[in-house]
């Protein structure tokens, strides 16, 4: 059990006009601070490698898609998000999707897709406002996901600076 | 045109000058207000409307205007949408004895720059000010909700008490200027060493608590005490019913810095400068109501809210027997030793 004493109040106190304006000096110093919000669309959030926003598919530096329709992200994704069409293309690769569609709006932004990814195809990017006027708009298809290589590169690179961390340590072993 | 004729137009105009010139302060209050607030705690306050959302309260106002007026079911219709208008006339109405300015000339007209002069003023203000509270009960009772019946009820019991102290700290003041007409206790404030503050500041420190609670600000808000009561009297209202309720406040706020300037910091007259224009009195005029209601917006967003029984214990056993015995002295003062006044003044002519 805790007991509390009430603090007996000092005259000065207890006239509370003394502490009245003790009080108003505070505030009034305040006025003159700095705001320390943040005017959000203007002010945009500080983005780096680390941030997990949207996926996007990667397109190489010849103007393909890396994707080759395995199937592997649409299995992975917990959300079931991604939905993929295979198709037949007359490259060396022979496979690439014909359709590609992550729903934006059951995205959960995981990056299990670039995880399960066999051809570093899929990456999460740092876009990450996300609004439209219908559901159907947020459907994003191949046109839509693509990015080229560059774009996406400081994130490849994080990606494969930590897999490599963690093939290291299990080879030690 | 006849001098008659011209008498009128003149009083026309200055009837719509002074009251859209109120109307204006009271919504560049609540942006004010908005904008205080926000700065106090490090925030930016609205910036999207306008240059710095210096137009935040015109589209206040056209939201206002556009949003649905709700009657709840049950309510006593023609009283709840009666209870916005007492509540926001009788605050404006007072606007009409207050001495903005002094004697003004427009177009070969010398006129006084307030509305009406009325000789008794000071008493008409209290009387229809007084009538204000009566908005926020029929509002409170109207709306068939137990919050605006106990935010209604509370305001009563809160003006009755404060109305007294709020007297009896005025006539100190009226006490020693002789007159209710404000024009005429502000006429007897020309220079620095006469303003009554000097005279009178216990009556003023008085006058000033008693007007928080008159005009339902904070520390004294308890018609609206959001933790208890949601959102006390106007619970139920919307729109710009709701509106009005707010223009009555801010406008009440306007009325009750106006009476203080007037009745203590000289009113129109300008420090050191007893011959000023009229426009530069108008200009003191209204720079010391600013610096009254920024006052009213710093303690609100300073104090916290008292509780309603410290409220009750301030007014009546704390507020009340000071401002007797103040009267009392002040009293005594005047008949017994009229010479006091003069050796005062002496001292701080010889100061100054
Ligand atoms: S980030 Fe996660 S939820 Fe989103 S598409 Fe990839 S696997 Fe699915
Ligand atoms: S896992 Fe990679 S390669 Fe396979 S379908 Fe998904 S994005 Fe394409």
């Amino acid at each position: 059990m805790v007991i509390v004493r009430r603090k007996e109040l000092s005259l000065r106190e207890r006239l509370y006009l003394p502490e009245i304006a003790r009080g108003l000096s505070i505030t009034f110093r305040k006025l003159f601070e700095k705001p320390i919000t943040r005017q959000y669309p203007e002010e945009p959030l500080p983005k780096n490698e680390v941030t997990r926003g949207q996926p996007r598919l990667v397109v190489k530096d010849d103007g393909n898609i890396a994707c080759v329709s395995c199937g592997m992200c649409e299995i992975a994704c917990p959300a079931y998000a991604i939905t993929i069409d295979g198709g037949e293309t007359d490259r060396p690769i022979e496979r690439e999707p014909k359709k590609f569609e992550i729903d934006m709006l059951r995205c959960i932004l995981c990056g299990f897709c670039e995880e399960a990814c066999p051809k570093d195809a899929i990456f999460m990017s740092d876009e990450l406002e996300l609004a439209d006027y219908s559901r159907a708009a947020l459907i994003y298809d191949l046109e839509k996901l693509k990015r080229p290589k560059s774009a996406l590169q400081k994130r490849i690179d994080y990606v494969y600076r930590l897999n490599n961390r963690w093939r290291k340590s299990s080879s030690t072993s | 045109m006849s001098p008659e004729l011209l008498e009128i137009v003149v009083w026309i105009v200055k009837v719509h000058v002074i009251f859209l010139g109120m109307v204006g302060v009271a919504a560049i209050t609540t942006l004010a207000e908005r904008k205080v607030s926000a700065w106090m705690q490090y925030r930016h306050g609205p910036t999207r409307v306008g240059p710095q959302g210096l137009l935040q309260p015109l589209a206040d106002g056209v939201k206002f205007i556009f949003k649905e007026s709700l009657v709840p079911d049950g309510a006593n219709k023609w009283m709840f949408r009666f209870a916005p208008a007492l509540a926001a006339g009788p605050a404006m109405l007072t606007v009409a004895v207050i001495p903005f300015g002094p004697d003004v000339t427009l177009f070969g007209v010398t006129t006084p720059f307030s509305i009406v002069d009325l000789d008794i003023g000071l008493m008409y203000i209290l009387a229809i000010g007084g009538l204000s509270v009566y908005g926020v009960i029929v509002g409170g009772w109207a709306s068939n909700s137990k919050y605006s019946l106990l935010g209604g009820l509370r305001a009563s019991a809160q003006m009755v008490s404060y109305e007294l102290s709020m007297i009896l700290a005025i006539l100190s003041v009226v006490a020693i200027s002789g007159s209710l007409d404000l024009r005429e206790v502000v006429m007897q404030q020309k220079t620095l060493g006469e303003w009554n503050i000097l005279y009178q500041p216990v009556a003023f420190l008085l006058f000033l608590i008693a007007a928080f609670a008159e005009t339902n600000r904070h520390p004294f808000d308890f018609a609206e005490c959001e933790p208890e009561l949601v959102s006390g009297f106007h619970t139920e209202y919307s729109a710009m019913r709701f509106a009005l309720f707010a223009l009555g406040e801010y406008c009440a706020m306007v009325v009750m810095s106006s009476v203080a300037v007037a009745l203590w910091f000289g009113g129109f007259s300008v420090p050191f400068m007893p011959e000023a224009h009229w426009t530069l009195g108008i200009l003191a005029f209204c720079a010391k109501v600013t610096c009254f209601l920024f006052f009213f917006l710093w303690v609100r967003w300073t104090l916290p809210r008292f509780r309603f029984d410290q409220l009750m214990n301030l007014g009546w056993k704390v507020m009340l027997p000071i401002a007797l015995v103040h009267l009392f002295i002040t009293g005594a003062v005047i008949s017994f030793a009229p010479q006091l006044k003069s050796l005062w003044n002496g001292l701080v002519n010889g100061a100054s």
